[in-house]
């Protein structure tokens, strides 16, 4: 599943418990091609290609938040889409609400939609500045937060980067197993609706925590500077390490491996030290 | 790693024996996991034509018969000093896989019940001496700071191979399987074992520097002691949820047709690397951090799988399983196998690897997997819905993870109360 879905997954949650649905029989499709006929509950189409065929009926809600969502019988109930593709072919019928939030949508003259409601997003093209300011914003915001704690806190850093130095295998082993296992968690929580807010929670603690990582590893990159004013050196290695992780991105594969490897040692790290409180040391071995 | 020190300073005889120690197992292991599991089953219920509680009884019967001989040859090769001669080692082993390819090629061609009877009483022979004749090799071949990554080597390949071949878990293809590969190893062991070759003497110095366990540093664990059966009993707890819930879910079309079983190779080709990468955290976490946190993450694993198959009965039965099911199961077993090929010859010195590994292997794999194998049988044979089983394993589970900080809590607490310092 695509990382990107999880927080479309739980607001699709949300909406779902909110409009007082069965959760119990929400189904959530996350990869293949599925042709739904006598589904009997909410229906959550993810990284899917979901078809209603002509003579079938499901009774909705439909949350559409990726791949593709392909009517051309009925659909009793609700739909939202969040994000996709919605096809409305002839002959499709949407007899509750369709309510288009976000993603494409394509509906044929034969499609009968009993009512339509939409969030109208106007979408510029952004200039060369505007495309990168979330990521310039985000680098910025993680440069001071270094700066910051390198200068109040230095012992955290170094803990944490000395970990992810010496120990980089250790780090990313670590840093992977409790990302995927944690994430898996947190998802699954999701699910039970009581649990939203500690699924929430949770991820934004573990964004946290990988967001420390960078700092850290910004911090060892800064250190090379050799430049007493530690404060600024962190800041100018995060940024190098944001940049690094941008360009990275830019080889498909192997950039994305690299990235992620580095962010999951960056996180084990934080994970191995307990926050940067104490220096990471593995079991004495005999020889 | 000492290995690429080996290496580098070209030591090949050592480098040789890291090669022989993860092929001999892992084939032995892959036996046990496909054959010997699997196919027995195939055998007793499909080409016998016994009712699944008959064969169960058979699996535990094999179980019980497998263990005895285990433990009995596993402490008259300490006693006999056997442990630390290689050479006696080799030519047991040697023994084991000549009765085991006899029985394999036979096995197909089993059709009644007193044959498979016959079948599974002499088939316990082989699995019982060759538990602490292969599992102790490690003293003579892997040193203590590379056994992690060599045990991870040995369950990350043997469960690869398993994934990925064959197809189809009857025991006619697994018979020709074995029985091809096993032919060129009868003849391999039989030239290393029943002369003297030079290399070999080598090797067979090598557990006056590798023999002393990681845990029997500087006192040795003794047999008796409360800390070797604490792992025998976690272990076994293990084995036991695995095989228990596994063995229903098996026989559950929409999971295992959507992922061990399943006819896209892309699938396999997942569940195979999953296997691969587990047993490789495994041997990182095992080699950096102590024991208990491998223990807590196998158990932590277990449980959150089992949750997930149970949620998904209960409440998503219609669609297609999410591969994430079968992928935490197989990063717990990954996790585990690993622990299971180190643990033993870590708690042991050449005087005691027979009889811990024995015991270990014994009880804690073959005991538990038997005996939970049985009664997934029998709890299918009285047709007990697949969601209330996996509740049961779910529940044991839940119960492991719990049990075990609460036991090192309370063993804390004891050594406070009698006045040992805090380490």
């Amino acid at each position: 599943m695509k990382l990107e879905l999880i927080p479309l997954l739980i607001l699709a949650l949300l909406l779902l418990s909110a409009g007082g649905a069965d959760v119990e029989t929400a189904e959530f499709v996350i990869e293949g091609d599925h042709e739904v006929t006598d589904h009997r509950g909410a229906l959550i189409v993810g990284d899917a290609t979901v078809t209603v065929p002509p003579d079938a009926e499901v009774p909705g809600p439909v949350y559409v938040i990726g791949g593709e969502l392909r009517v051309e019988g009925t659909v009793a109930g609700d739909v939202t889409q969040l994000a996709g593709v919605l096809a409305l072919e002839d002959g499709a019928a949407i007899e509750g609400r369709l309510q288009h939030v976000a993603g494409t949508e394509r509906t044929a003259d034969g499609a009968v939609v009993a009512e339509r409601t939409a969030v109208e997003v106007t979408r510029n093209d952004p200039g060369p500045v505007a495309a990168y300011l979330p990521t310039a914003l985000a680098t910025l915001a993680l440069a001071l937060a270094g700066a910051w704690l390198s200068r109040r806190w230095p012992t955290l850093l170094e803990n944490v980067g000395a970990t992810a130095r010496d120990h980089a295998l250790i780090s990313l082993t670590v840093g992977g197993l409790v990302f995927v296992t944690f994430l898996s968690v947190f998802v699954f929580m999701a699910f039970t609706l009581v649990l939203v807010p500690v699924s929430l929670l949770g991820l934004l603690l573990g964004a946290a925590a990988v967001a420390y990582g960078v700092v850290a590893l910004g911090y060892l990159v800064g250190r090379r500077l050799e430049t007493p004013r530690v404060g600024l050196a962190t800041a100018l290695g995060v940024a190098v390490v944001v940049v690094l992780l941008e360009a990275s991105s830019a080889v498909p594969v192997v950039g994305d491996l690299l990235a992620i490897g580095l962010l999951l040692t960056g996180f084990g790290a934080v994970v191995l030290t307990y926050f940067g409180l104490r220096r990471f040391e593995p079991v004495t071995l005999p020889e | 790693m000492k290995l690429i020190e080996f290496v580098r300073e070209r030591r090949w005889v050592p480098v040789s024996g890291y090669l022989i120690y993860v092929a001999a197992l892992a084939a032995g292991y892959y036996y046990n996991l496909t054959f010997v599991q699997l196919g027995l089953i195939d055998l007793g219920t499909r080409l016998v034509g016994l009712p699944p509680g008959t064969v169960s009884m058979a699996m535990a019967a094999l179980a019980l018969l497998t263990l005895v001989v285990a433990v009995t040859s596993g402490v008259l090769m300490d006693r006999r000093g056997t442990s630390a001669d290689l050479y006696a080692k080799l030519r047991l082993l040697f023994a084991v896989v000549l009765v085991q390819l006899v029985l394999t090629a036979a096995a197909p061609y089993v059709r009644s019940p007193w044959q498979f009877g016959l079948w599974v009483a002499v088939c316990a022979l082989p699995l019982g001496v060759g538990i602490p004749v292969t599992f102790s090799f490690m003293i003579d071949f892997v040193p203590v700071r590379d056994r992690g990554y060599v045990a991870a080597a040995v369950a990350g390949l043997s469960f690869f191979a398993a994934a990925l071949y064959p197809m189809e878990w009857r025991i006619e293809e697994f018979s020709a399987v074995m029985a091809a590969a096993m032919a060129p190893a009868v003849v391999v062991l039989g030239v290393l074992s029943l002369r003297r070759v030079p290399f070999v003497d080598a090797l067979a110095r090598q557990h006056e520097a590798f023999g002393t366990g990681r845990f029997c540093r500087p006192e040795p664990i003794r047999t008796t002691s409360a800390t070797f059966w604490g792992l025998v009993a976690l272990m076994f707890g293990v084995f036991f949820v695995d095989s228990l819930g596994f063995l229903r879910i098996i026989e559950t079309p929409i999971y295992i047709y959507t992922s061990w079983q399943s006819p896209e190779v892309g699938t396999r080709l997942f569940i195979a690397g999953v296997h691969l990468v587990g047993a490789f955290v495994a041997g990182v976490l095992y080699t950096s951090f102590d024991r208990k946190w491998l223990f807590l993450w196998v158990f932590g694993l277990f449980a959150f799988t089992h949750l997930q198959y149970v949620f998904h009965i209960r409440f998503g039965s219609d669609g297609t399983p999410p591969l994430l099911m079968p992928m935490f199961y197989v990063l717990a077993v990954s996790f585990y196998t690993t622990l299971n090929f180190a643990l033993w010859p870590d708690l042991s010195t050449p005087e005691t690897v027979g009889t811990h590994t024995a015991l270990g292997v014994g009880i804690a794999g073959w005991l538990a997997t038997f005996l939970s194998t049985a009664l997934a049988l029998y709890s299918e044979g009285i047709g007990l819905p697949l969601l209330t089983h996996l509740t049961y394993v779910n529940a044991l589970a839940l119960l492991l993870v719990v049990s075990l900080p609460v036991a090192l809590y309370v063993h804390r607490m004891v050594e406070l109360a009698r006045g040992v310092s805090a380490s």
